[in-house]
């Protein structure tokens, strides 16, 4: 059964009905709008993320050609619903889908749409107008590609080099201060220390641009130090600081996000009353979805697990209040306990030299914490690095410190990153991490 | 509620980008070439042939943890009773892929890809900006040649052209899908027919290039002093100079010429795979090329290219002459080289052939010195007007 054999009127009646169930739960989600299209469409829209309109890169390119090829060759089927953060959510039906398929898309969409619109991490994301933000972005870069006085290549690396740190941005969304808060901080600071009769020298407050260490690596480069950018390069700045910004609170709640979703589509369908012919092939595909991965950790499979239990432990409000207030490593940490450990049947291993992989802790009573603390360290934001500017040198050189958590940077990686930042930085560039316990200058 | 509505496709909106990552691939694939240009396992052989090249894929670098040893990860059991000291992975074997089907998934995937291209297209991209010079001028413009050629599938053709083959994939393709979406069962015993949007067929694409008179003459000496190692390197130049020719013009014509203190004209076969030995007269080639043009390509409406390569040493009573026959040769030729093997701290007696042809050179006369494998590709393009740098 494909699209030839229902039709949109089928879609959208089925859709009314999911709409009315979701409501009468309390769920609050953006008008959706859904876009049919084939798998070949589908593939083009994955490689930008389900944005409508996006930037070019050749790396989208790169995403694209590697997932048609995985199809092709048979290895992965394609996801089957793609939805985006906007108001109104655009998501994805692809037409070969059967009709079962379609109906759990949907309803998992609302679960997606709900959370984008409620959940804490992504009210600062401007769902009402990323869309034309990016077409905007787009139009502007593909006018810098076409401008005779800077064109193609000058563009495409300094992209390659944002793209680099891209994620080198304001980790949990605090909120920036400005160098005149920070200076007026230090004032303080320095007072209590001329108490205590130590004296700092002033006169450096007003001449330093950066007075204490950044967190943020894209906007130090466009507050502290514009002067060293041309306009377009300072757009294009706040363009990848803008995408990662709009795309973090997505990695920070992978596991929640969808075991929301997951939590809904099942909750839902069930609610459906569905005949059996749409039921059962509905019950396999659900399964699938949130099976553990052996080996690894599927967030379908966590995510709803968490809101299965919290339902069941603390009632349909608290799932509520964890889908508006938690991020995934909240909940790792504080709504899962030995005993969940224990049924999610998680190990932590060691990666040894010869490539193999040994057990070091399961889920026991000893153990189970470290199995929890190693998961959680491979969770949202803290999959990824930590680098941040720690100073400016009075000769221009830039320093950058890893703040590090015990887990050594992959070297080569690092190596190719910096010289992405030495192409942005006229003077010295230097990196601070510890590789096998011993400080290491890059 | 929702809103449905049927894509609109507008152009294939990744194009532009696929277009950039292939350029950028082909880039890589081009600077991975050079360095196999000279590996003995491509000379002497045919066009099908396949090579291997790596290519390291165009990776986007970040800031990443290391996967070494040492590093730990996080996997669930699935229901499995899994003991702490259990080998969840084992050892990688070497010279094998990895293939285990119980691995915990953290490997971040290696970017490697190992194109394999046919001599034919490996001369594609090591040929494609590089021209002999001045061809035209002596090009018969109202003839031309028709050249037919496969280019890809169509969805549309005629039945003569139907690729079985490429339907077939389709088809399993999408019969795969339909299984993976619970829309058909393997089992049921059903047939899963055909579909129109299966069908593929060949298509041809007819391209015409004007004949063009032309005759390449490859001098090789083939003397005692040539150790293997220096006929390997004058083979691997000569070998790239077929490719190129065969690659890029039709209706070429090649004069092989191996000599000692006698030169004899060769098939192609003996040219690059017989040795030889003995004394060198530089000048029994080149008296060689001149004899044959004066029999059967007369310079007014044949274009004349002439290369010679030797280790650089001649027993110098012959080198006025091999001087006087070289001048003659580029007098009539759009474009003579001499290409010397030989490494810089070599001794040879009396003045090398370089040095004796140094009068000569010109627009139209290039000498150029091979040391080693390295050498090969730079120097070959520089002949021809490639943009290589030496780096």
């Amino acid at each position: 059964m494909s699209l030839s054999e229902y039709s949109t009127k089928d879609l959208s009646d089925w859709d009314e009905k999911i709409c009315e169930i979701a409501r009468s739960y309390g769920l609050d989600w953006f008008d959706i709008n859904y876009e049919i299209c084939d798998y070949y469409e589908m593939i083009g829209h994955m490689s930008y993320h389900g944005m409508p309109s996006h930037y070019n890169h050749w790396s989208y390119g790169k995403t694209f050609e590697r997932t048609h090829l995985n199809y092709n060759m048979g290895q992965s089927g394609l996801p089957y619903e793609m939805i985006i953060n906007s108001n109104p959510s655009i998501a994805y039906l692809m037409m070969q889908n059967p009709l079962y398929l379609q109906v759990l898309i949907m309803a998992h969409c609302v679960g997606h749409s709900d959370f984008f619109k409620n959940n804490r991490c992504f009210k600062d994301t401007d769902p009402d107008h990323v869309v034309s933000r990016m077409r905007n972005a787009k139009k502007r870069i593909q006018g810098y590609i076409e401008d005779p006085s800077i064109g193609q290549e000058k563009v495409e690396s300094f992209l390659d080099s944002l793209h680099a740190i891209k994620y080198q941005t304001n980790r949990y969304g605090i909120p920036r201060q400005t160098r005149d808060e920070i200076k007026a901080q230090e004032i303080k600071r320095f007072n209590t220390y001329k108490k205590k009769g130590l004296l700092l020298d002033y006169d450096d407050l007003e001449t330093r641009r950066l007075l204490k260490p950044d967190h943020d690596m894209l906007s130090f480069f466009t507050e502290y130090y514009p002067d060293k950018f041309s306009n377009w390069q300072l757009d294009l700045l706040e363009i990848v600081k803008q995408d990662s910004w709009y795309f973090m609170p997505q990695i920070q709640t992978k596991i929640l996000n969808e075991g929301w979703a997951s939590f809904w589509h099942y909750k839902i369908l069930h609610d459906l009353k569905l005949p059996d012919s749409l039921h059962l092939p509905f019950l396999k595909m659900h399964n699938a979805v949130v099976r553990p991965h052996l080996g690894g950790v599927n967030p379908y499979h966590v995510g709803f697990y968490i809101f299965q239990k919290m339902e069941r432990e603390h009632g349909l409000e608290r799932c509520f209040e964890i889908r508006s207030n938690h991020d995934d490593v909240a909940a790792l940490r504080m709504l899962l306990d030995e005993e969940d450990f224990r049924e999610l049947n998680f190990f932590a291993y060691e990666n040894k030299k010869d490539g193999s992989a040994v057990v070091t802790e399961v889920t026991d009573h000893d153990d189970w914490k470290t199995v929890r603390n190693e998961m959680i360290i491979k969770t949202g934001i803290n999959m990824i690095p930590h680098i941040y500017v720690d100073r400016v040198d009075t000769d221009g050189t830039l320093v950058l410190k890893h703040e590090h958590d015990g887990r050594d940077l992959d070297l080569d990686y690092a190596d190719k990153v910096m010289d992405h930042v030495r192409a942005m930085w006229d003077k010295e560039v230097k990196l601070f991490t510890i590789i096998e316990e011993e400080v290491w200058e890059i | 509620m929702s809103v449905f509505k049927n894509h609109k496709t507008v152009a294939d909106r990744s194009a532009t980008d696929r277009r950039r990552h292939k350029e950028k691939i082909d880039k890589a694939i081009k600077e991975g070439i050079h360095d196999i240009v000279a590996e003995e396992s491509i000379i002497g052989q045919d066009g099908k042939k396949k090579i291997k090249i790596p290519v390291r894929g165009i990776k986007e670098y970040q800031f990443i943890y290391g996967v070494g040893s040492g590093t730990k990860g996080v996997g669930s059991a699935q229901g499995q009773d899994v003991q702490k000291g259990q080998v969840v992975r084992k050892a990688k074997q070497k010279g094998k892929g990895k293939g285990e089907p119980d691995k915990p998934g953290n490997n971040a995937g290696e970017d490697y890809y190992d194109v394999e291209v046919s001599l034919d297209e490996l001369a594609k991209y090591l040929f494609d900006d590089l021209n002999l010079p001045e061809l035209a001028k002596k090009q018969n413009n109202t003839v031309t040649s028709e050249r037919i050629k496969r280019k890809g599938y169509r969805s549309k053709g005629i039945n003569a052209r139907l690729s079985k083959k490429e339907t077939l994939k389709n088809k399993i393709r999408r019969k795969n899908q339909a299984i993976k979406n619970g829309t058909f069962d393997p089992d049921s015993g059903e047939r899963f027919p055909f579909h129109e949007d299966d069908l593929k067929y060949k298509h041809i694409e007819v391209t015409k290039k004007p004949i063009t008179n032309a005759v390449i003459f490859m001098i090789m000496d083939v003397s005692g002093s040539m150790t293997k190692r220096k006929k390997f390197l004058a083979r691997s130049f000569f070998f790239l100079l077929y490719q190129f020719i065969r690659f890029k013009y039709q209706n070429i014509d090649l004069v092989f010429i191996s000599h000692t203190t006698t030169a004899k004209e060769t098939n192609e076969d003996d040219f690059f795979k017989k040795a030889s030995s003995g004394g060198t007269y530089i000048s029994s080639g080149l008296e060689k090329a001149e004899q044959i043009i004066q029999e059967r390509y007369s310079p007014s409406s044949w274009n004349i290219y002439t290369f010679h390569c030797s280790d650089g040493e001649n027993w110098s009573e012959d080198n006025p002459k091999a001087l006087e026959k070289m001048r003659n040769l580029v007098n009539i030729s759009q474009l003579a080289g001499y290409i010397q093997i030989k490494r810089s701290q070599e001794k040879i007696w009396g003045d090398e052939m370089a040095k004796i042809f140094e009068p000569l050179i010109s627009e139209k006369f290039k000498v150029i010195n091979i040391r080693d494998k390295k050498d090969i590709w730079p120097q070959f393009s520089k002949l021809f007007g490639g943009k290589y740098e030496l780096i």
